[in-house]
């Protein structure tokens, strides 16, 4: 499109504001610019023949004749960019639709031959302007969305999409018209093809259709509206812009790194004369100059040098320069942030600020660059910047920062729904009816670090959520899943926490030895400068609806840790300091991790006793792993393996069947955003029992003190898991199973298989966290195939067994895998703890 | 040879220009400009063909502090240095059409024939793009390294390598004998300049003499202004892939030389768009501080490209051996008679990251000397960063204190306002070697900046990543770092892979290093390190089951260890020269793990 800077215009003749004809009315002008290469072409025979150089777009003379125009064109041009008043000639000879052309039309269609049947073609090009003029007339007339189309029969009698916005533009007196490019392709793929290859002369004639349309539906309407053209239908990378791009329309993410101040940009000038007092007519700016005129043009006075600009009589546009970085996504590794200069203008100025993501739709230009402040010649670089059509802010930072399990929300942050195209959502219910997908997400989790299989379970089900809710009473039960890692040192625990931090939104990563209260909660300061006293927002603040890693928790001061009370079941944090009250809200997943009290797991103590923490606030965590590290050889064997491997070996060879991290982030966001599941009875039923069961349990007579018992948190929390359990399964309902799994991630959290109840130790022997599933699989075969054993050879109260016997009897039963008296042993030890049997020694009595 | 008809040393743009037109005129009339988008027409491949001849490239002066100031532009010239930043790319006319002939602008800022208006359009015009990289002399590089030019110019490289050698020796001694905390850049910089000049300008061939002091009179005037030890370079890459070259690399570029004399008018002609900012990075590199350079060839330089003897030495076994022990004997006597120590430094000095799997960079093996005082520390440890300048071509040391950590700017950090990456003391080229002196550490408060620096020590120590700082977010920059701690206790700070109480029982150091060996030792540690290495299945079975072992006798051990253990076995082997783990040096690495957990209790 001309630009700015050439000197002719769009609509050459009649209205010199139309000078910067550009949608985005840039004006600096190097020289070079001025000649602009995208010219259309009238039809006139003399001007096929020899395109002038420094052809203005429409017109064919590259003199700027009439510099007086109407007034009504001038008005219609106030504010900034493009300009396209109705009076093309181009459009007149071309459209009969245009007749009704604005009344400025007349004057300086000097080049044009109006009559001219011709087709008027863009230079260089075989576009022909009637042809795009139509088609683009089509597309704002007949244009309607598919749904709506497909609907109804009589769709030639509804009104077209574009045909109610440009209505309500009007109404509303907008200056823009946002045109979906989606929606040009779908109606017309060769009107796109031309737009995007050729975007400064099909906008043009965009916005001269669009403008005779309102002419049509409003005459007396004046302001000009402009259209912005947005959603492209590929988005080019920063990095990949090269010398093809330029004059092409492109689309482009990437964050504001910085603005400019707004520029007023002058349009028009208007010179009085000292001597006489003469106001000059505007003088428009021709290649970003405007000249002075160097004698007053009043016939009486002609006074030299006498001229001077009245400044309040000039016309000025807002301009700003922005520069956009690109995300640190697409910065390929050993490469730093690529970035380019964004010109905005009119509306468009400071819709974003800095740190803004933003996907922007523009057109690519290049600048050259002049040697010297007054030389022509220009030197063989170009600038590139580009011309901004539609900026679009895209969501904060990490995926799934809004989340639908607030009821409530109350925050006016903008919601920007993290949209999922079709594909990935196919792709991603694709994988949920996968019948291993809870086993496969578990593998995913940090598929660096071995084992801890059913820790990871519980992780993946902090990762989901639970689903929250709110009374009508205004109560409230959070859907939120804490969880506590307590375990001897080097069993990975801040390896894990690392990775949820990195895989979570929002997730704040923080050190209780480092961090005060104020650090994890808010604090109040004072601005050094003012003396104010603002709210800085601590960890927790700062991870609302996210999940917040808290490493270290037992060397947290005790003040900082009553904090997490409030933070852990009402999701809130209350300031009261320096006069400020405030609550904020703190709806964050806590997840921490805790060295035993003895730094090393002591097995004669009782787990409350190991883990140290007031009780107050264990219960606020869903699940609490005890992760011991218990001398297996097996587990020691992966583990040389798995490093030998890794110095050794190819590392690729150690990749196994998971899903990568980027699908894994997309899929646990889609689910905690499109997946609410409920109880079904069944579940409930399962519940209600479970419950029960635990309560008795805990209640074991002599336990006392000595182990957790459930209360009625614990019943909340199994509602989360199996919800949570759900959601991974994409599944609108809490399955039985998934209750129970629920209750076994609990028991197994806790090692409450292995712990003794009536002392409230653990025996080490019975720890299951670290075995793999198989493991586990063959443990259970033992132990149910012992039980019906015992339950066959053994009456109650009858003879003792010795445990050799019941081997021998085990293995005539089975003969299936190797037993071991180690593998018995531990199966009678847990018959023992359910009270089932007795043992003592080596001999097994059934009680 | 078609590059007979042009100098290539002193007109290279000729040449480019002649292959281009013999690149239009063989396609006939009906030449697509749009063809040799991205293309090289034939010119590359002239040169690459020239100075594949090693007489050629010696020819080829090498751009610095010193020799810019006679270096004639528009001439071929060399620059080895590190990439500091990236300044994106630039687009300029390529091709044009000069009435009916072709031209080119390929290599070089500005036309030679005028040009018509640049309109990117135009039937009658390419538009080309070319990458813009600041780059710098390698941070840390030791005056040993710097290629110098009378070696470059003078063919007969033996007698004069020689007598360097010889002077640098009578340079380096006093330094080891004045145990002064005196910069020794200082002392061996200016010998080693002082000589560049006396050998440089006569050993120039005749018929260049004359040009050169026409250059030096017309360029007269940009000289003060180069600060000779650090001369950056603006480095401009044609149509190669962008993964080629990544930040921090080290590379030679050879190619043009230009003076863009006129870009320098730019400065007070601010043109609209650079209103409210500069636009134009640019502009803050002047071009009488940094020159440009067109570059037709690039090559990436590993450690062996800075040493001085002819990279032919096959590395047999023997040969490695013996080198080995000799550098051991003199590590030995360099850390006060304490061998454990020393092997220790040895291994530390042949790491390198060699994978990186998740967060785990393999093959890291930082070490913590431990047990240093006021008094040992300007001894022993003046004289261990001594001993590793000699032997590394890239050294740094932090004297770390409460001040340092709380003022330094260790990250990288991007500046908006000039679009710059503005340099920390942790951008760093791979495989240096980086000294922290914690001794000088007092209590004392960190504030915000020291805090966030200590956290970068930690992580590069840790992870070998370093965060640059690019203020709306943070982009974490793969590192290859040796480090080497000197403390008084184990550091916590900078937890190191192995930490080991230094013991020295000798205090003097008599040894005098020949000249020869030190090259020798350079040669060893640059070659060995850069050997690949396996391990066979049965040692496979042996490793695994004495890891397994280890942990079922202690609890404590974990994964840590076992990464320790397996570098250690890696660099162990590599040390010897040999590729595979033997038994023998997996036995070596146990006992130096026992002697070393000896000393620990």
């Amino acid at each position: 499109m001309a630009s700015d800077s050439s000197p002719a215009n769009f609509n050459g003749p009649t209205s010199p504001d139309d000078s910067y004809s550009s949608p985005i009315g840039n004006t600096f002008s190097s020289p070079g610019d001025a000649r602009r290469r995208s010219r259309r072409r009238s039809s006139t025979p003399s001007a096929f023949a020899t395109p002038p150089p420094n052809q203005s777009r429409f017109a064919t003379s590259d003199a700027n004749p009439a510099l007086t125009p109407t007034p009504s064109s001038r008005r219609g041009g106030r504010r900034g960019g493009r300009r396209a008043t109705s009076t093309t000639p181009v459009n007149a000879a071309a459209t009969p639709t245009s007749t009704d052309d604005a009344p400025a039309s007349s004057e300086g269609g000097e080049g044009y031959d109006a009559d001219d049947a011709r087709p008027t073609f863009v230079w260089g090009t075989n576009i022909s302007v009637e042809d795009v003029n139509e088609a683009i007339y089509r597309f704002l007339k007949h244009f309607r969305d598919s749904s709506t189309a497909s609907q109804s029969e009589d769709g030639l009698l509804r009104e077209g999409k574009y045909e109610i916005a440009i209505k309500r533009v009007i109404e509303i007196e907008g200056e823009s018209l946002d045109v979906n490019a989606r929606d040009v392709f779908d109606y017309d793929p060769d009107l796109y093809t031309k737009m995007v290859r050729y975007p400064l002369e099909v906008l043009a004639i965009f916005d001269i259709v669009l403008m005779n349309m309102v002419g049509r539906i409003n005459p007396l309407f004046e302001k000009h509206i402009q259209t912005r053209i947005f959603n492209l239908k590929s988005s080019t990378s920063m990095r990949n812009l090269n010398p093809s791009d330029v004059e092409r329309m492109v689309s482009l993410k990437g964050m504001i790194i910085r603005s400019s101040s707004i520029i007023p940009e002058i349009r028009e000038a208007i010179f009085r004369c000292l001597v006489c007092g003469y106001y000059s007519d505007p003088v428009v700016i021709n290649r970003g100059q405007i000249t002075e005129p160097k004698i007053c043009l009043k016939e009486e006075c002609q006074a030299r040098d006498s001229m001077t600009l009245v400044h309040n009589r000039c016309r000025f546009t807002d301009k700003q320069i922005v520069r956009l970085q690109e995300t640190p996504d697409e910065i390929p590794e050993g490469g730093t942030p690529h970035t380019v200069s964004l010109l905005m203008h009119d509306k468009l100025v400071d819709t974003g600020k800095p740190g803004d993501r933003v996907e922007v739709t523009g057109i690519y230009r290049a600048m050259t660059v002049r040697v010297g402040p007054a030389q022509r010649t220009v030197k063989s670089l170009f600038k590139t910047y580009i011309d901004c059509l539609h900026i679009k802010k895209t969501d904060k930072s990490r995926m799934l920062a809004e989340d639908p399990m607030d009821v409530d929300n109350p925050t006016g942050r903008n919601v920007e729904d993290i949209s999922f195209d079709e594909e990935k959502v196919e792709q991603l219910k694709e994988l949920s009816k996968l019948p291993d997908i809870y086993d496969r997400l578990t593998r995913s989790l940090a598929p660096n670090i071995w084992e801890l299989d059913d820790v990871k379970k519980g992780l993946l089900c902090q990762l989901f959520g639970g689903n929250a809710l709110k009374l009508a009473s205004g109560a409230s039960f959070r859907g939120d899943i804490n969880i506590l890692l307590v375990g001897d040192p080097g069993t990975s625990k801040s390896q894990l926490l690392q990775y949820i931090h990195k895989l979570s939104p929002r997730g704040i990563y923080t050190s209780g030895r480092g961090s005060s209260a104020v650090g994890l909660t808010a604090y109040v300061a004072k601005d050094p400068e003012t003396g104010e006293t603002v709210l800085e927002s601590g960890a927790l603040v700062l991870s609302d609806r996210g999940i917040c890693c808290i490493d270290e928790f037992d060397k947290m001061s005790d003040n900082a840790r009553s904090m997490l009370h409030e933070v852990m079941e009402q999701q809130t944090v209350s300031i009261a300091k320096a006069g400020i009250i405030a609550s904020l809200n703190a709806r964050t997943s806590v997840l921490a991790c805790a060295n035993p009290s003895g730094s090393r797991y002591n097995p004669r103590l009782s787990v409350i006793d190991n883990i140290h923490l007031p009780p107050t606030l264990l219960s606020r965590f869903d699940l609490i792993y005890l992760l011991l590290d218990k001398a297996d050889e097996q587990t020691d064997r992966r583990l040389a393996k798995h490093i030998v491997a890794l110095h050794f070996e190819n590392p690729e060879s150690l990749e196994q069947d998971v899903l990568d991290l980027s699908l894994l982030t997309a899929y646990v966001s889609y689910a905690r955003k499109h997946i609410h599941p409920q109880l079904s009875d069944e579940a409930a039923e399962e519940l209600t029992q479970g419950y029960v069961e635990l309560r008795r349990r805990g209640n074991f007579p002599g336990s006392s003190k000595k182990v957790i018992t459930a209360t009625p948190r614990q019943i909340e929390s199994l509602i989360r898991l199996s919800e949570a359990l759900a959601r991974i399964r994409f599944s609108e309902w809490v399955e039985k199973s998934d209750v129970m799994e629920a209750f076994r991630l609990l028991e197994v959290a806790m090692q409450q298989s292995a712990t003794d109840h009536s002392t409230g130790t653990i025996d080490m022997d019975l720890i299951t966290t670290g075995v793999s599933a198989s493991e586990r699989m063959r443990r259970e075969n033992v132990l149910s195939a012992i039980r019906s054993i015992i339950m066959e050879k053994m009456q109650l109260g009858g003879p003792s067994m010795r445990l050799l016997e019941l081997l021998e009897e085990l293995k005539k039963q089975s003969p299936g895998p190797e037993v071991h008296l180690h593998d018995l042993r531990n199966a009678v030890s847990t018959l023992a703890s359910e009270g089932f049997v007795s043992l003592h020694g080596d001999t097994v009595k059934r009680v | 040879m078609v590059g007979l008809a042009y100098d290539l040393l002193a007109n290279p743009q000729g040449a480019v220009r002649s292959t281009f037109e013999k690149a239009v005129a063989s396609s006939g009339l009906d030449f697509d400009p749009a063809s040799l988008d991205g293309e090289d027409w034939g010119a590359l491949d002239l040169f690459r063909h020239f100075l594949s001849d090693q007489t050629h490239l010696s020819q080829v002066p090498i751009l610095n502090g010193e020799t810019v100031k006679w270096v004639r532009p528009n001439t071929l010239v060399r620059f080895r240095g590190m990439i500091q930043d990236m300044l994106g790319n630039e687009f300029y006319v390529g091709a044009f059409k000069d009435g009916d002939v072709w031209r080119t602008n390929k290599f070089m800022d500005v036309s030679h024939f005028p040009m018509p208006m640049a309109s990117t359009s135009s039937p009658h015009m390419r538009v080309w793009e070319r990458r813009l990289l600041y780059c710098v002399p390698v941070p840390g590089r030791n005056s040993w390294t710097e290629p110098s030019s009378e070696l470059v110019v003078n063919r007969c490289v033996d007698c004069s390598s020689h007598q360097r050698e010889k002077r640098r020796r009578m340079d380096d001694e006093p330094v080891d004998h004045m145990d002064m905390l005196v910069s020794d850049e200082g002392f061996q910089g200016s010998p080693s300049t002082k000589k560049m000049k006396e050998d440089g300008q006569p050993s120039m061939s005749s018929q260049t003499t004359e040009p050169i002091n026409e250059g030096i009179c017309s360029h007269m005037s940009m000289v003060p202004s180069i600060d000779s030890d650090s001369l950056p370079c603006l480095v401009k890459i044609y149509d190669s892939p962008e993964s080629d070259l990544k930040l921090n690399d080290v590379f030679e570029f050879i190619g043009v030389l230009t003076f863009d004399s006129e870009v320098s008018m730019d400065k007070d002609d601010q043109d609209e768009l650079s209103n409210g900012f500069s636009e134009d990075v640019l502009v803050h590199l002047p071009p009488n501080k940094v020159p440009r350079l067109h570059c037709l060839i690039h090559r990436k330089l590993t450690v062996p490209d800075f040493l001085h003897s002819s990279p032919t030495m096959e590395p047999k076994p023997h040969v490695v051996k013996e080198i080995r022990e000799a550098l051991l004997r003199h590590l030995t006597a360099v850390l006060g008679d304490d061998s454990v120590a020393a092997h220790f430094m040895l291994l530390h000095l042949l790491s390198r990251v060699h994978t990186r799997v998740e967060n785990i960079a393999v093959g890291k093996l930082s070490l913590n000397l431990t047990g240093f005082s006021k008094e040992s520390v300007s001894l022993f440890g003046h004289r261990l960063s001594l001993a590793v300048k000699d032997l590394l071509p890239v050294t740094h040391c932090i004297p770390l204190t409460v001040e340092y950590l709380n003022s330094a700017s260790l990250a990288p950090i991007k500046d908006y306002e000039t679009n710059r990456l503005i340099t920390g003391v942790l951008q760093l080229a791979e495989g240096s070697h980086l000294i922290v002196d914690e001794t000088q550490l007092k209590a004392g408060t960190l504030n915000s900046v020291g805090v966030d620096n200590t956290r970068l020590l930690k992580n590069l120590m840790e992870l070998q990543k370093v965060e640059y700082d690019f203020k709306y977010y943070k982009m974490e920059m793969a590192a290859d770092v040796q480090l080497l701690i000197i403390s008084e206790g184990k550091s916590n700070i900078l937890p190191a892979d192995i930490v080991i109480p230094f013991q020295p029982t000798s205090v003097d150091s008599s040894e005098v290093r020949a000249a020869e060996a030190l090259e020798a030792w350079r040669w060893y540690l640059a070659t060995v390190k850069s050997l690949p290495h396996s391990i066979e299945s049965e040692m496979q079975k042996v490793v695994e089951n004495d890891l397994v072992e280890a942990r079922q006798s202690d609890r404590n051990i974990g994964s840590q260890d076992f990464n320790r253990w397996l570098t250690m076995g890696r660099l162990m082997s590599v040390s010897f020269g040999e590729n595979c783990l033997s038994l023998e040096h997996w036995q070596m690495v146990k006992e130096l793990e026992r002697l070393r957990r000896e000393r620990l209790k």
